[in-house]
């Protein structure tokens, strides 16, 4: 009986325990909830901007990102299989879009790559490219969010001369004068032909959307 | 609140506990650091230090876990029955971490980002464990948090001084609160010690640097 009741008491004892932590742990999420979903949001929101080339407070809150985002970015679905969606940028009191931006993702060398790649509105000129989540090698796969890499893309066409879709980021560095030529960085070859391939996808759709519109 | 000389668990006239309370303090922090001399909790040593601000973070973020944890598991360490005394430990472990970690995401987003995976992986931390299980459960509350502090101020001291380094060594400058304190155009990064590599030669320098001013390696001086 004594064994019994001991077995009583430590099964009483994880029982109160585990509901005293639990409770604790779900007040702490229901109490940040919604402040890690607009952190969240404007992560996202800040990389669109930043890849538009949109001007935004640097120390902006959440709110501040999300209102600004909000009067000036208008969302549309392009392509049939596999939709994106297009972040059209106007800026404020226009009407005229200044620049859109599409998500492109894939896999990296250790872990996913995330981006934006935003165009001019002739819808093949770069303006800017940014990554919000990559886990490549720092000092090497990791440069890619770098201002001195991701520059060079600005002002590329997503075409070649020929006009044969794709950019193509070139091994070794050095002069790259062709139009959708982008000097690679050295030592991150791999790195370098995940993200052509995942931004090439992008592009694909995006030319089909081009042909849609019949221009 | 009588005497402030006088301890309010044991009513010693010595300090806390008898003078414990400074020994515990000097003992987290210097004799027995958790990561120069007991060499616990590498993982996320090798993994955050790569800057000076993520390395306070974590410091912070084990200090606090800590003095948490070793406070409950002392204010239960008679109600906690023998068996499950380590699961009834960690569940607390993790209840803090877990607390911090929602705060962090919540209001430093940059921070939490920067810190990944490591903020939660302090629950499997050697040293929060360590000390819940060594020390709180065989001592009273408030010493019980002396030392918790102790050892997570020795913690983050250790992460201090390697995250310092690397940081300054490997990118040339250290920058704290946003502001930047650069080496010097003379410098080259070296960008080995933003990686792994880096981490293991600072950490190995500082162990031998603690030992010598010890004066001589750990197993020597039991003897």
């Amino acid at each position: 009986m004594h064994k019994f009741r001991q077995n009583m008491y430590t099964v009483g004892f994880s029982l109160i325990l585990g509901l005293a932590c639990a409770t604790l742990l779900t007040a702490a999420a229901e109490f940040t909830r919604s402040q890690q979903a607009d952190n969240k949001k404007a992560e996202e929101i800040r990389n669109i901007l930043m890849a538009l080339k949109a001007p935004f407070e640097t120390q902006a809150s959440a709110g501040e990102l999300i209102a600004v985002f909000e009067r000036d970015v208008t969302e549309q679905l392009v392509g049939r299989q596999n939709p994106l969606t297009l972040y059209i940028y106007k800026p404020h009191g226009s009407e005229t879009p200044v620049a859109a931006a599409v998500k492109f993702f894939g896999s990296g060398v250790w872990g996913p790559i995330k981006g934006f790649l935003a165009l001019e509105p002739d819808y093949k000129t770069i303006r800017g490219v940014t990554f919000y989540q990559q886990e490549e090698t720092p000092g090497l796969g990791g440069e890619i969010v770098t201002e001195h890499f991701r520059s060079r893309f600005a002002g590329k066409q997503i075409a070649d001369a020929q006009g044969a879709w794709g950019i193509d980021i070139t091994a070794g560095g050095g002069d790259h004068p062709g139009v959708n030529e982008i000097a690679g960085i050295s030592g991150a070859t791999m790195t370098c032909d995940k993200v052509e391939d995942m931004i090439n996808t992008v592009i694909e759709t995006l030319a089909a959307k081009r042909e849609a519109d019949g221009r | 609140m009588a005497d402030k000389n006088t301890c309010m668990t044991c009513g010693s006239s010595r300090g806390l506990c008898g003078g414990k309370g400074i020994a515990t303090l000097k003992e987290g922090i210097w004799t027995n650091n958790p990561l120069a001399i007991q060499v616990l909790g590498i993982c996320s040593t090798l993994a955050v230090t790569n800057k000076l601000s993520n390395s306070l973070v974590m410091g912070i973020a084990l200090m606090f876990v800590t003095a948490g944890s070793n406070l409950f598991v002392s204010l239960l360490r008679k109600q906690i029955p023998h068996r499950i005394r380590m699961i009834a430990e960690v569940a607390i472990i993790s209840a803090f971490v877990v607390v911090f970690d929602q705060f962090l995401k919540a209001y430093y987003w940059e921070m939490s980002k920067q810190l990944g995976p490591y903020v939660g992986l302090i629950i499997t931390n050697c040293i929060v464990m360590g000390r819940a299980e060594a020390f709180a459960l065989q001592n009273p509350p408030i010493v019980s948090i002396v030392d918790g502090l102790a050892n997570g101020i020795g913690y983050a001291l250790a992460l201090a001084i390697i995250g310092f380094l690397r940081e300054l060594l490997g990118s040339g400058q250290v920058v704290l609160a946003g502001l930047p304190l650069p080496l010097g155009s003379w410098y080259t990064p070296n960008q080995m010690m933003i990686i792994a590599p880096g981490a293991f030669f600072v950490f190995g320098i500082l162990i031998a640097i603690f030992n010598v001013m010890k004066g001589g390696p750990a197993e020597e001086n039991k003897k």
